[in-house]
């Protein structure tokens, strides 16, 4: 038992927070008396402080930094003996392991557990609007349900469940064996769920939870009762985590790729993760400074957002949508590469437009940069802003559009497979291009200033982070369920799950347009008379979308336990995560295999991607052939 | 470290034919080395923390209702002794790339002696600062200008403060006998660090003092 909380694992990980929450109370009780202020242990304080110790009392404790503490301090550090490569049993997924396969999974699935918590949230809220009045809960707790919820399902489960999937395919599919930085890695991971637990446990602090929205806009952060500290806090683990991952994922993509893996061989994915990482890294500290400074605005009483001392209000939003613009492509991106493999693949067509796909994301992440101030229109700032905003959003339109239109390219007489993932792949891009075009008219200003603040903006934000990212998700899931697991999923459930998934988010999103173009605000427990109808409807029909969730839910737990096994290549695709076992071995390969062509060659006579060659016959003669092949797989993209 | 433990780790191993005790090397595909881009990558952050920083001051000096800045009422800065303690960090960029450039030549004593004076004038930069904060004569709850000016100077203080244990460490690993003319990423990649919280401290000084 002693050994227990003396070695690292989850046990030692505890009794360091309990450490480090002691330590937080000694700290302010020094500081306090110190200064001889009074009372001693005021709460808040130590609150605040414990809330930035004990994640990483927890961290040191679950051994994440063990290695780190012996080269910094010089002693010999522990050579990697790779035991801790693959899980065994689920208590491997529960320690810190630098495997990127367990990693993506541990990713994958935490953030699914609070897609369900966040789904749950989304649920109650429609409970309480399915009629005007007040039905189960009061309006603070309402605000603090839809905070929560955003907060949840924006920064713990879209932006790391696609580094997790990425992190699980992303170093198959360019042929490497592992992330550049695995200790990086299982760290980013860990932590990810400390701040999504430190949102949740906001409720529980006095006051209720955090109420001010994801935005958490300044002077009402500020003056918020302590709840919002949870959040301000809270978003700084799951920002410096995928801050980490990117980075990884940026230093992995450019120095690991396997040998004749250009940069324009690469799978869209790899691109797409490619384009996304580098948003993260640019963008992300500007989150992170932003709460930062509602932190010292609240703790320390500074005057960053104060008026009355100098500071300036809309400040804070221009620094936080200087992130959180870009981290709308930060949600989509990943998607996009997710749907360009799947459309391929599934349409046995090469992809239209490799290389102007690729240039559009690089659009996108420039552009992204460039439009952030539409989301204040309304917001009072000086005026000669927004008509430059108004014009650039509508630029960042047309890079999109490149990618909607090559991907019906692709489509078009191709062999469509319509199974589970290629189905949400189409639903996809309908319900996209639909949130798309809401999208345009929300950049137009006086649009945007009627419907500002109304059911509209939901509608607009749903369609494209719902039917959009969401939809990738699951497609993502279906299609690299096989490869993970080395099962297959139930088809007929996964079918089920998308068309009830399908026609119940529209039924649920859809009306809000209307009712947000009549001016129903959004943000509210209670609504006028006028709009019961429509807003009973939505409600049933979200009842049943979070129905649909369970069927996803039983068809992964089921299939991941007794579905038939996988073979290692079910859809006949190219790119290299397919061409070893399901799942892939515990170095992925035994020798690092040489690519030849481009990734997307299908219904290409004798088209190769990558060469798998065995570990233990590299002769003089099988490289020539290697060499000629990709003469030959050259000149054919040439053709092509 | 990472990409030299998987290395020598392959190394051992030779291809067993029957079972692998290691991952295959990765390819190289860049001549850039690992480590050193992530810290690249790293600064990029860095750098955009910093610039939400300078966001603040640009919104509160020149856009903020009733906007001024230093030297106004009694709110004075001390150029001077900043200029001075501006020497003495940009002096230890120096002595930190004596120390660099000792470990590739192989002398140890310079490594030694270059990383502990570079540790030694980052810490004496970091006394000077605090010692700032004490005698300038006002708190950062007064007003937005103090504030941004806490704020500028406090992260940039928090920077050399994560910059210098970086450096303690590596001093550390020097005097236990760790680089050679070999090995010396430990030195390099928190030395870029270490530059780089210099230049910033440029950028910072002339903005928030000078101009």
């Amino acid at each position: 038992m002693v050994a227990k909380f003396r070695n690292p694992g989850l046990y030692r990980a505890g009794l360091y927070t309990v450490y480090a929450v002691a330590l937080a109370y000694a700290i302010i009780w020094v500081f306090r008396t110190w200064y001889s202020l009074d009372p001693v242990f005021k709460g808040e304080a130590v609150l605040e402080l414990a809330l930035f110790l004990s994640p990483l009392g927890f961290l040191i404790g679950l051994g994440s930094f063990s290695y780190w503490f012996r080269w910094a301090t010089g002693k010999p550090t522990i050579p990697e003996d790779h035991s801790g490569h693959g899980a065994h049993s689920w208590r491997d997924y529960f320690k810190v392991n630098t495997d990127h396969k367990v990693i993506g999974i541990q990713y994958v699935v935490t953030s699914f557990v609070f897609f369900f918590i966040g789904g749950l949230f989304a649920m109650l809220m429609r409970a309480e609007l399915a009629q005007p009045g007040r039905q189960f809960v009061d309006s603070s707790t309402f605000n603090g349900l839809f905070s929560v919820h955003a907060s949840l399902l924006i920064f713990l489960f879209i932006i790391p469940v696609f580094a997790g999937l990425a992190n699980y395919v992303l170093p198959l599919m360019i042929g490497a064996p592992d992330m550049a930085f695995p200790r990086l890695n299982a760290l980013s991971f860990w932590m990810l769920p400390l701040g999504g637990i430190m949102m949740l446990l906001s409720f529980l602090a006095p006051g209720g939870s955090f109420a001010s929205g994801w935005t958490a806009y300044a002077p009402l952060a500020v003056t918020a009762p302590e709840g919002q500290v949870f959040f301000t806090i809270g978003v700084q683990f799951a920002g410096a985590s995928s801050i980490a991952t990117a980075l990884n994922f940026l230093v992995t993509i450019i120095t690991m790729r396997a040998p004749g893996m250009s940069f324009f061989r690469m799978p869209l994915l790899v691109w797409a993760n490619f384009s996304t990482s580098l948003l993260v890294v640019i963008a992300t500290p500007f989150i992170a400074v932003s709460q930062f400074m509602v932190f010292f605005d609240r703790a320390l009483g500074f005057n960053f957002f104060e008026p009355a001392g100098g500071g300036d209000v809309l400040m804070y939003q221009h620094i936080f949508w200087f992130y959180s613009h870009p981290a709308v492509y930060i949600m989509m991106l990943p998607g996009f590469g997710i749907v360009s493999e799947i459309l391929a693949v599934k349409s046995r067509k090469p992809i239209f437009g490799y290389r102007m796909m690729a240039f559009s994301l690089l659009a996108i992440v420039v552009l992204g940069f460039t439009v952030w101030a539409h989301h204040m229109f309304v917001s009072g700032m000086q005026d000669w802003i927004r008509v430059p905003m108004m014009v650039t959003t509508a630029i960042i339109a047309v890079p999109t559009g490149i990618k909607i239109f090559s991907w019906l390219a692709t489509l078009w007489r191709g062999v469509l497979h319509l199974d589970t993932p290629m189905l949400f792949a189409l639903g996809f891009l309908t319900m996209f291009t639909l949130g798309g075009i809401s999208g345009v008219m929300l950049a137009i200003i006086p649009v945007t200033i009627h419907v500002s603040d109304t059911y509209f903006i939901v509608a607009h934000i749903h369609y494209v982070l719902f039917g959009g990212s969401l939809f990738t998700i699951f497609a993502g899931v279906y299609y690299w369920f096989p490869k993970m697991t080395g099962r297959m999923y139930d088809e007929r459930l996964g079918k089920i799950h998308f068309w009830s998934t399908f026609v119940f988010f529209n039924l649920t999103f859809a009306p809000m347009h209307v009712i947000g173009i009549q001016g129903m605000p959004r943000r509210v427990a209670d609504y006028a008379e006028q709009w019961a109808t429509w807003n009973l409807m939505i409600t049933i029909a979200s009842f049943f979308l979070g129905l649909s969730a369970l069927v996803f839910a039983y068809n992964m737990v089921a299939s991941w336990r007794g579905g038939p096994k996988a073979e290692s290549n079910p859809w006949r695709a190219l790119t290299l995560e397919w061409q070893v076992t399901s799942p892939p071995p515990i170095f992925n390969f035994d020798a690092i295999p040489t690519v030849v062509g481009g990734p997307y060659e299908y219904g290409v006579p004798g088209a190769v991607h990558g060469v798998l060659k065995d570990a233990e016959v590299p002769t003089p003669v099988g490289a020539a052939a290697h060499g000629e092949s990709a003469g030959t797989t050259a000149t054919k993209d040439e053709e092509h | 470290m990472e990409a030299a433990g998987i290395s020598a780790s392959v190394a051992l191993e030779h291809h067993d034919d029957h079972d692998h005790h290691g991952p295959p090397p990765a390819n190289r595909s860049s001549r850039v080395d690992s480590e050193l881009l992530g810290m690249l990558l790293f600064i990029i952050s860095e750098i955009m923390v910093f610039g939400a920083f300078f966001t603040a001051y640009f919104f509160i000096r020149f856009v903020a209702v009733g906007h001024q800045w230093f030297p106004f009422d009694r709110y004075e800065l001390p150029v001077a002794i900043a200029g001075v303690n501006t020497a003495i960090l940009l002096s230890s960029s120096l002595t930190l790339h004596w120390a660099q450039l000792s470990v590739k030549n192989g002398n140890r004593f310079g490594l030694k002696a270059g990383m502990l004076l570079t540790s030694l004038l980052g810490l004496t930069f970091l006394c000077i600062q605090i010692n700032e904060y004490v005698h300038i004569g006002f708190a950062p709850q007064e007003n937005a200008q103090a504030t941004i000016f806490y704020g500028l100077t406090g992260l940039h203080g928090a920077h050399v403060f994560i910059g210098l244990t970086l450096l303690v460490m590596v001093t550390v690993r020097a005097f236990r006998g760790h680089f050679s003319a070999e090995h010396h990423h430990g030195v390099e990649v928190p030395g870029i660090y270490w530059h780089f919280v210099d230049v910033m401290w440029i950028v910072v000084y002339t903005t928030i003092y000078i101009l």
